[in-house]
């Protein structure tokens, strides 16, 4: 952007920030906090100099040399707009509100939390040097003099939830968030920030990501303040009841799902077929365990900013079968088509028998140590490789592999299944109670994602539950009767030993 | 007084050194080590307590009260109670089977080769120093420019405050080395990183599990130069200054 335009659009944005918004009657808002560090410019300016300039610039304007390897981008902070705020939409943010994040840092992005690295007042500093940017001198102008008071939440009853639902539909917020809350309404692949460059609606489902954090209280403020510098409004106008903005509030929150992480993904026996349909019941009662991804940015070319964070993952067997569900959230289904590639998934195991001390390299192995390598893709379904490395790939037959996937709602489920029995020495058995390597490989089609331009996870380990033996019951109800008896005895004995004493 | 309470003093003490071991140490130690821990508490507390003829008559008397059916009824059937049902919960944590992952071994600092080869030239380890430091000359504009290299590079993995949590640690196991840890880059020598960086986690031996490692075989993607200043600035950056051969020397002589 030119300076003059970049002026241009502050000045707008300037005035837009001017109208009134105290007054608003459904706005209760208290006053802000007092600033309880002084200035200490020359401080302020060696703590940036030393802690923000690679993503936040020398001159704050976002532009570090960090600030092109990382979704989403650095603040640009010579505008004044702040996302994360306590203030009414437009507003400045206070100064307690730049301490937070800085603190806290942001979830979902690569600000961490300074608060374990840099002192109260070091934070405090920064507050201060970070306002120096501002080139339309508004901080100097005017600093915030009110906040939302957001007070506490009401009860989480159902039918708060069934309101919010209600006010989700009629007030079009799926419109961007899409229908269950993924961010793949129809609108969301076009939305732009104030910079002009691409945002995507935030994903409901994953409320460890949101930036202004996910306590029902937080999303309430996010509603309240909106996001300014972004397409996300404030809804005071469109719903200017608070209770009503509650009751949104807890209809997001009921989306999400809490995140569950481990190294070992546990296949449940089921004495019936497996379903092969990725919506089904039996699906969704089994546990499930997220994967967190990686971009690939270990071997050439390096890919720095992955559509995919992470992936989630069930997994049942029968006698004869295994089967591994995959599930992650796409705001975008693409199937190769519009000059962009499709969307792709692999499951990566060892393609030899599994040796307890030595595993494939983690991405594609080698030649020492081959992997299998079980590829879906959103176009043109299963294919199958065994790879020797990062740029050996070998088609093989499928042989008795088979997937099943599909797009609904935001969401990718593919079923990818085999008998346990291996069927050559290529590939491994999977036998309740062993631990067999897996790993994770994820696509979006959407960033031109294809090759080794991925999101990647380590190894983790994949176990057939094994059955429970009735032994596992038995030995600790004799260790207890053992003992109880041993009690006894040792009772009698001293007893008796006291009688003959008397 | 305190001799009156030897039981319950040694079953707190028992129970401090559990709580402790759990609690006060991370990454948490292995299960099976922590049982090794909690059988050498024991058996010192009881060569503690039986040492002295007195104190051991102390030590039993609460249980002898309870079998001899002296203690209180409560007590009585608690302890009767609890006997039992603890030795088959220790059965059953023996039995059941287990979903934790197996315990992967892996040596943290190997040893390094003695020389390694870089951009095809072999370049011997022993003695070997950062050429930017060497020269005994302003450090500024190197480490200013190493704090690029490292931004455009490593901390996505090695963190914005070169503590290991970038925002892309939590996908890889092991995770990446946090260089303010005083366990890290404040105990090698610059050679050692060097060979760490250059070659990556291809370059590890089989001991050190590279296999896992996430670390890029840097001089693929870096100059020779580039990898020294990176090393300045993981240095300044994180306040940790490098072991260097002369200390070496010095702990020889000692």
């Amino acid at each position: 952007m030119t300076s003059i335009s970049r002026a241009l659009l502050a000045l707008a944005l300037a005035s837009a920030a001017g109208a009134p918004r105290a007054a608003d009657p459904n706005l209760k808002t208290e006053p802000v906090k007092a600033t309880p560090v002084t200035e200490d410019s020359s401080a302020g300016k060696a703590l940036y100099a030393r802690y923000c300039t690679q993503c936040h610039g020398d001159e704050g304007k976002g532009d570090g040399p960090a600030a092109d390897f990382v979704y989403p981008r650095p603040r640009d902070f010579t505008l004044a707009l702040y996302k994360v705020r306590s203030t009414p939409s437009g507003q400045l943010p206070t100064d307690h509100d730049l301490f937070n994040v800085i603190s806290e840092g942001l979830p979902g992005t690569s600000m961490p939390a300074w608060n374990k690295y840099l002192s109260e007042n070091e934070r405090w500093q920064l507050v201060h040097y970070v306002k120096t940017f501002d080139t339309l001198g508004l901080f100097k102008d005017e600093a915030p003099k009110q906040r939302i008071a957001v007070g506490s939440p009401p009860q989480m009853t159902p039918e708060l939830i069934v309101r919010g639902k209600e006010l989700y539909r009629s007030k079009k917020c799926w419109e961007c968030h899409g229908k269950d809350g993924r961010g793949d309404g129809e609108k969301a692949d076009t939305q732009k920030d104030d910079w002009g460059f691409p945002i995507r609606p935030v994903n409901f489902t994953k409320s460890w990501r949101f930036r202004a954090g996910d306590r029902v209280e937080d999303i309430y403020r996010t509603f309240t303040t909106g996001f300014n510098g972004t397409p996300m409004p404030s809804f005071v106008d469109a719903i200017p009841a608070a209770e009503d903005r509650w009751a949104l509030a807890a209809f997001v929150k009921s989306l999400s799902r809490p995140q569950k992480t481990g190294q070992v993904l546990r296949a449940r026996a089921v004495e019936t077929e497996i379903p092969s349909d990725p919506w089904a019941r039996q699906w969704e009662e089994i546990d499930y365990l997220d994967f967190p991804l990686a971009g690939q940015i270990i071997v050439k070319p390096r890919w720095f900013k992955p559509g995919h964070d992470v992936i989630t993952a069930r997994a049942l067997y029968s006698a004869q079968e295994v089967a591994i569900l995959l599930e992650w959230d796409d705001g975008t289904h693409n199937r190769g088509e519009r000059g962009k590639p499709a969307d792709q998934v692999a499951l990566q195991f060892p393609a030899e028998k599994v040796t307890a001390d030595e595993k494939p390299y983690f991405i594609l192995g080698n030649a020492k140590r081959p992997v299998d390598y079980w590829f879906w893709n959103a176009a043109d379904g299963l294919r199958r490789f065994t790879a020797e490395g990062a740029q050996k790939l070998a088609p093989r037959d499928a042989g008795s592999l088979s997937a099943k996937g599909e797009y609904r709602d935001g969401q990718y489920r593919v079923i990818l299944r085999r008998p346990r029995k291996a069927a050559s020495e290529h590939e491994v058995e999977f036998e309740p109670g062993r631990f067999v390597p897996v790993a994770f490989h994820l696509w979006d089609g959407e960033q031109g994602e294809e090759g080794l331009k991925m999101a990647i996870s380590s190894w983790y380990y994949l176990l057939l539950e094994p059955p429970v033996p009735s032994t596992v019951y038995l030995w600790p109800l004799l260790a207890g009767c053992f003992a109880f008896g041993g009690e006894l005895w040792f009772m009698r004995r001293l007893r008796r030993r006291r009688e003959v004493r008397v | 007084m305190m001799l009156r309470l030897t039981f319950w003093l040694a079953l707190a003490l028992y129970g401090a050194v559990y709580a402790a071991l759990r609690l006060a140490i991370h990454p948490p130690i292995p299960a099976s080590v922590l049982t090794i821990y909690m059988l050498l508490t024991a058996i010192a507390i009881l060569v503690f307590v039986s040492a002295d003829e007195r104190r051991f008559t102390q030590f039993i008397a609460p249980l002898a009260a309870v079998f001899e059916g002296r203690a209180p009824r409560a007590a009585r059937i608690a302890v009767l109670a609890v006997i039992p049902l603890a030795a088959a919960w220790a059965t059953y944590v023996r039995v059941a089977p287990s979903a934790d992952a197996p315990f992967e071994l892996r040596v943290i600092h190997p040893e390094p080769p003695s020389s390694l080869s870089v951009h095809g030239r072999r370049v011997e380890i022993a003695g070997l120093q950062n050429p930017l430091r060497a020269k005994g000359s302003e450090l500024d504009k190197p480490i200013r420019e190493g704090k690029t290299i490292y931004y455009q590079n490593c901390f996505f993995c090695h963190g914005d405050a070169l503590a290991g949590d970038g925002h892309f640690a939590q996908a890889f196991r092991p995770i990446p080395a946090n260089f303010r840890d005083v366990g890290t880059i404040s105990m090698l020598q610059e050679s050692y990183v060097f060979w760490r960086v250059a070659t990556g986690g291809a370059g590890l031996p089989k001991s050190a599990t590279p296999w896992n490692s996430a670390m890029p075989v840097w001089q693929d993607f870096l100059t020779e130069e580039e990898i020294w200043k990176a090393i300045l600035y993981i240095y300044a950056g994180s306040g940790s200054t490098p072991r260097t051969w002369d200390d070496e020397v010095k702990h020889d002589k000692h």
